[in-house]
């Protein structure tokens, strides 16, 4: 038996459909576009100055519009940075940020960064406030959340990503850190659910160690913090997650520092 | 002859009859065969040679340096029986989070083609869940859009798809990949199904590499003489860099399964960077490999063996030519190989 003419019908005619509009294929090497909260200060500032050194554009909030812009006139590059104050709490400011991300093209990857501590000095499980409770839940689980929903149709037409900075106090019983590791263990978890039910969309939630940043310094009131390292340390670490685009799942930063130089 | 009238020849020379004693209707497991324990035809193009031998000769047949790049796509249990002797089987996540989905009658405890449904007709489904239809998207596929997440739903309601042929209904695992990591493929990117941890131990032990790519698989629409559509894919940037460098180095860039190919070749052509060059590329491919549209990143394949007139049967004729691949399946037939997605396998070497 050869390949030839099949005695079979051939193919009937078929109508045409029309397809509407499909995205292409995108090179990832391509300039891209990037939603980082919290950038005024700390880690969400190095990750800035990090990504926009490599050429990226960027949407960055903080609550406080001087440092926020004192921040986004400091960043080097060519990049543009869109610099918007607000309260991520705030759906009016959550639908600013996907709006000036829509103007540079579409968001690649959102870093929700921005946290808050929660009650200071932490305070015990037995003892918390609840309303502080509820904000830190709030800030740290239900805003980033929000903005992820908000962003994700544009970050599944461009196989984009979200990054949620989380800590080891989600998953360590630290005495004293209940409040804030109850609500990054939720973040954590609405962040694995997340990867579980998009196939498109990248979800990662990274650990960056503990680095001298401001909320570090509320966690350990009136104590010398000065050995732990500067949040720039660990950018390298978060740059090669999202360039090589990683497998979705919890990472720690410093798991993730390139080992080598490249040829 | 016209474009079109060679475009009608091609396809008519890859028509033949399949006879059905070569369906493999269970997988090898039920027929007391391990999962590597299949036959593979090999076909060598540029010697223009066929040989034949079990799939576990691979790693002698591969040498150091060369690199298989395997798809990480986990398969869904993507068939759900909806009311009124209806089954949906969901194929194809677009952007918006509708998705493309197939209608088809239940009958017999399997499916088959329905032609019916109207845009904006509501299906429901068990869990109380609504599908509605949204625009016809191929003769085949409709835009439908779930009213509940539908991975997780699939997971707890949904079923492998399954076609007449096979005759009875396996578990998911049957249709898993030892590669297979992220669910999202209707069907099985069967191909890698009979890699085992020990071959791939005894490939890596020869001097072979690995590379992911991701290439959710839709319903088998480019089985047959139907429309194609398109499909979610990633190539990583690691893998790129592998791809790139397993070619400068002389070796032999292996794709397991035409799902590899397509991914590989939409990312050759993601830019401008050179022939021969892939780039880490992501998004929705609708590239067709085809003999008149030539391979720039792949050299070889491990396949199944696959239906008269595919469009995949196009993309293998890419790798053999028309005549190689004639004398490939009339051997194949001759000597008893199985077809379907746990059937025997073919490795295309240039």
């Amino acid at each position: 038996m050869v390949l030839g003419p099949s005695d079979q019908a051939g193919p009937a005619a078929r109508p045409m459909f029309r397809r509407g509009a499909l995205p292409s294929v995108r090179n990832m090497n391509e300039t891209k576009n990037a939603v980082i909260t919290g950038a005024s200060r700390g880690l969400g500032l190095a990750l800035a100055r990090g990504l926009a050194a490599e050429g990226w554009s960027l949407v960055i909030d903080a609550r406080d519009a001087g440092p926020l812009h004192a921040a986004a006139a400091s960043l080097s590059g060519s990049a543009r940075v869109i610099p918007l104050p607000g309260d991520i709490t705030d759906p009016a400011h959550r639908a600013a940020l996907r709006d000036a991300a829509d103007r540079l093209g579409g968001p690649d990857l959102l870093i929700n960064n921005a946290g808050t501590l929660g009650a200071s000095p932490l305070p015990a499980i037995a003892d918390y406030p609840i309303a502080e409770l509820r904000e830190a839940f709030e800030v740290n689980v239900l805003a980033p959340l929000a903005l992820t929903q908000l962003l994700l149709p544009a970050l599944r037409r461009r196989g984009g990503a979200v990054l949620s900075v989380t800590s080891d106090a989600a998953v360590e019983p630290y005495a004293g850190w209940g409040g804030y590791g109850a609500a990054k263990a939720a973040l954590e978890q609405a962040s694995h659910v997340l990867a579980a039910e998009e196939n498109v969309v990248r979800v990662w939630w990274v650990d960056p160690g503990d680095i001298r940043t401001r909320m570090h310094q509320e966690a350990f009131p009136g104590e010398d913090i000065s050995d732990r390292p500067l949040p720039e340390t660990v950018v390298p670490g978060f740059l090669r997650l999202v360039t090589e685009r990683m497998p979705d799942g919890r990472y720690r930063a410093a798991e993730l520092m390139p080992s080598g130089v490249a040829s | 002859m016209t474009a079109v009238a060679e475009y009608v020849d091609a396809r008519d020379r890859l028509a033949f009859t399949l006879p059905p004693e070569h369906e493999a209707h269970e997988p090898p497991e039920a027929r007391g065969v391990p999962r590597d324990g299949v036959a593979m035809l090999v076909s060598r193009a540029a010697a223009g040679e066929i040989s034949h031998h079990a799939f576990t000769d691979l790693p002698s047949l591969l040498l150091p340096g060369d690199l298989l790049v395997v798809n990480t796509s986990a398969t869904l249990p993507a068939a759900v029986r909806a009311g009124s002797g209806l089954a949906v089987h969901f194929s194809t996540p677009l952007p918006d989070g509708d998705w493309l989905v197939e209608l088809r009658a239940a009958r017999d405890g399997t499916t088959a083609p329905y032609g019916g449904g109207t845009p904006g007709q509501q299906l429901g489904l068990p869990g109380g869940a609504a599908l509605t239809l949204g625009a016809r998207f191929t003769g085949r596929l409709w835009r439908a859009r779930l009213s509940t997440a539908v991975v997780p739903y699939l997971l707890r309601h949904g079923s492998p798809i399954r076609y007449s042929y096979v005759q009875r209904p396996w578990p998911v695992e049957s249709y898993q990949t030892v590669f297979g990591t992220r669910p999202g493929s209707a069907e099985m990117p069967s191909a890698s199904r009979p890699f085992t941890p020990e071959i791939v131990a005894r490939l890596v032990a020869r001097g072979v590499t690995f590379a992911p790519i991701t290439l959710h698989t839709g319903v088998s629409s480019l089985e047959g003489d139907e429309d194609p559509y398109p499909e979610p894919f990633d190539v990583p940037p690691a893998t790129a860099r592998l791809v790139n460098l397993t070619r400068r180095s002389g070796g032999r860039v292996i794709a397991v399964g035409t799902t590899v190919v397509r991914a590989l070749e939409t990312a050759a052509r993601a830019d401008a960077a050179g022939p021969r060059l892939v780039s880490p590329a992501a998004g929705w491919t609708e590239h067709i490999v085809t003999p008149e549209n030539p391979l720039l990143a792949v050299d070889g394949l491990v396949t199944g063996l696959h239906e008269p007139r595919s469009s995949h049967l196009r993309m293998l004729a890419a790798f053999a030519g028309l005549d190689l691949l004639g004398r490939c399946y009339a051997a194949a037939i001759d000597r008893g190989y199985l077809w379907h997605e746990f059937g025997d396998l073919h490795l295309l070497l240039p």
